[in-house]
């Protein structure tokens, strides 16, 4: 008998987590890029955009931590090692 | 002859195989990120057998599928056979690579051992419901969760950093999306460690096989730590040695490949083959990661599929098994026929390696052998670029054809 439920699991898993990784760091690309506009506009003399280039670079390296953590918490999810 | 040397001959020659895997396997990994600069060649290839080693140990699900499930309970192939299964696979897969058709290292293992089994004990011999669950299913699946996968992360990829045109000129700021270069440094590591859980572990399979059929273990189910350290360290030596290959590849095919994609088409190749592992389905990582790069490829605004080509690949793929498993089978009559008979064939192997490495070194590295396979497949999608040009070319055709009807030949603008 054949599992079919394992091969939707895998489906599942991959392209759902694929998704995700790729989606946080293209986000974080992008507060990246948005940090280097607010930086444009500071240097043009608004001030409130210093704050901006800040929260969007903090954003953006939050988004890549976010992003090593599912890496990690996903390998650690599939290692026996760790579940005994 | 003597069982012990047998066995030590077995997993000498899996051990050599698990090494040639690595060797061959490198590219697929490392390939895209020295194409575009993100890591130096020393760096990748070092980083790639490093992750190769860490994930041999990360888990023994697909090695079971060998040791336990291809052969049904109860059948005792022996050493011998274990032997002649190996080495079909091992002519193949060697022939396949000089002669630059499309295979998988991992299906002429699987195709090997069930040739040999057939031979000698029967059809019965072989748990087909298995193979099928095992083995063939996700070859077809695979590739094809991988593209989903990737197709959708490449989408997603350009529409969250997409900028419009009239920003960029104004700013001068773009969408940033070269810094994918980055993320490719650790997406292609994760493929690395993605091929060390799975390729490494086929050859743990076969130990454990051989070890049980000539009685040194009682059961496939525990494999044994210096059977991991084992093909752990020949992947890992393989995929370090199989750098020279890759930093030749450079400034080839790969430059259609943009970094988004190719973070999106590791990932998912990455991804997918650590879910396969876990459920101990038996992959190939490259069919994996060429479906990923497919995926990605069609991801990108205005990608084409080249159909022909793409079948071409295909076509070769589903050779592989039922092609080795003659090969094994072969070999397996040869090896029934008594000690001389194996010694035959252990020397027809030698000869064959030995034969193929001369003549590859005399002719230099050629275009055919040089290429990982994933580029092949990242030569079936035509780019937006190539697209345009092949159009464009279409076209002056066209003209030219209605002023000139002799001029039919040039009406063949096909993308390259």
């Amino acid at each position: 008998m054949i599992n079919w439920q394992s091969f939707l699991l895998v489906a599942l898993a991959s392209i759902g987590f694929t998704t995700l990784v790729v989606s946080l760091f293209s986000f974080g690309m992008r507060l990246l890029t948005n940090s280097k506009h607010a930086l444009l506009s500071a240097k043009k003399g608004k001030a409130s955009a210093i704050r901006s280039e800040a929260l969007n670079r903090f954003g953006a390296y939050g988004l890549f931590a976010l992003c090593a953590f599912a890496l990690i918490y996903g390998i650690y999810l599939i290692v026996p090692y760790f579940h005994i | 002859m003597d069982p012990i040397l047998v066995v030590a001959l077995v997993v000498s020659l899996a051990l050599f195989f698990d090494f040639t895997n690595g060797f061959h396997d490198t590219a697929n990994a490392m390939a895209t990120p020295i194409a575009t600069g993100a890591l130096k060649p020393r760096v990748a290839v070092a980083i790639a057998a490093l992750m190769n080693l860490v994930g041999a140990f990360l888990s023994t699900a697909v090695a079971k599928t060998i040791s336990v499930d291809l052969i049904n309970e109860g059948v005792n192939l022996g050493a011998e056979m274990v032997f002649a299964g190996l080495t079909g696979a091992i002519i193949w897969n060697l022939t396949t690579w000089f002669l630059g058709l499309p295979s998988s290292s991992s299906h002429a293992l699987f195709g090997g051992l069930i040739g040999a089994a057939m031979a000698y004990a029967g059809v019965a011999a072989v748990n087909f419901p298995k193979v099928v669950e095992k083995v063939l299913i996700p070859a077809l699946l695979a590739p094809l969760i991988a593209g989903i996968a990737a197709w959708l992360a490449t989408r997603l990829a350009y529409l969250i950093t997409a900028r419009s045109q009239e920003q960029r000129k104004k700013t001068g700021i773009g969408t940033g999306r070269s810094n994918f270069k980055i993320g490719q440094v650790f997406s292609s590591s994760l493929v690395a460690l993605s091929h060390g859980t799975n390729d490494a572990q086929k050859t743990m399979g076969v130990i454990t096989l051989v070890l049980v059929s000539s009685g040194f273990q009682s059961s496939g189910d525990h494999i044994q730590l210096w059977v991991i350290l084992s093909a752990a360290a020949a992947i890992a030596i393989g995929t370090y040695s199989g750098g020279w290959r890759i930093i030749k590849t450079m400034g080839s095919g790969l430059a259609e490949i943009k970094p988004p994609q190719g973070f999106a088409s590791e990932t998912a190749t990455g991804v997918t083959i650590l879910a396969s592992s876990n459920l101990g389905f038996a992959l190939s990582t490259t069919q994996v990661a060429s479906g990923s790069v497919i995926g990605s490829g069609l991801g990108r605004k205005g990608g084409q599929v080249r159909w022909s080509k793409a079948g071409q690949i295909v076509t070769g793929w589903f050779l592989t098994l039922p092609a080795a498993g003659l090969v094994g089978a072969a070999s397996a009559y040869i090896t029934m026929m008594g000690p001389f008979g194996l010694l035959a064939d252990a020397l027809v192997t030698v000869a064959i390696v030995a034969g193929i490495f001369w003549v590859s070194r005399r002719n230099r590295i050629g275009h055919h052998n040089v290429l990982s396979e994933v580029e092949g497949a990242s030569e079936i999608i035509a780019s937006p670029r190539q697209v345009r040009a092949a159009a464009g070319k279409a076209a002056k055709a066209a003209k030219a054809a209605k002023g000139n009807s002799k001029s039919e030949k040039n009406g063949k603008g096909t993308a390259k």
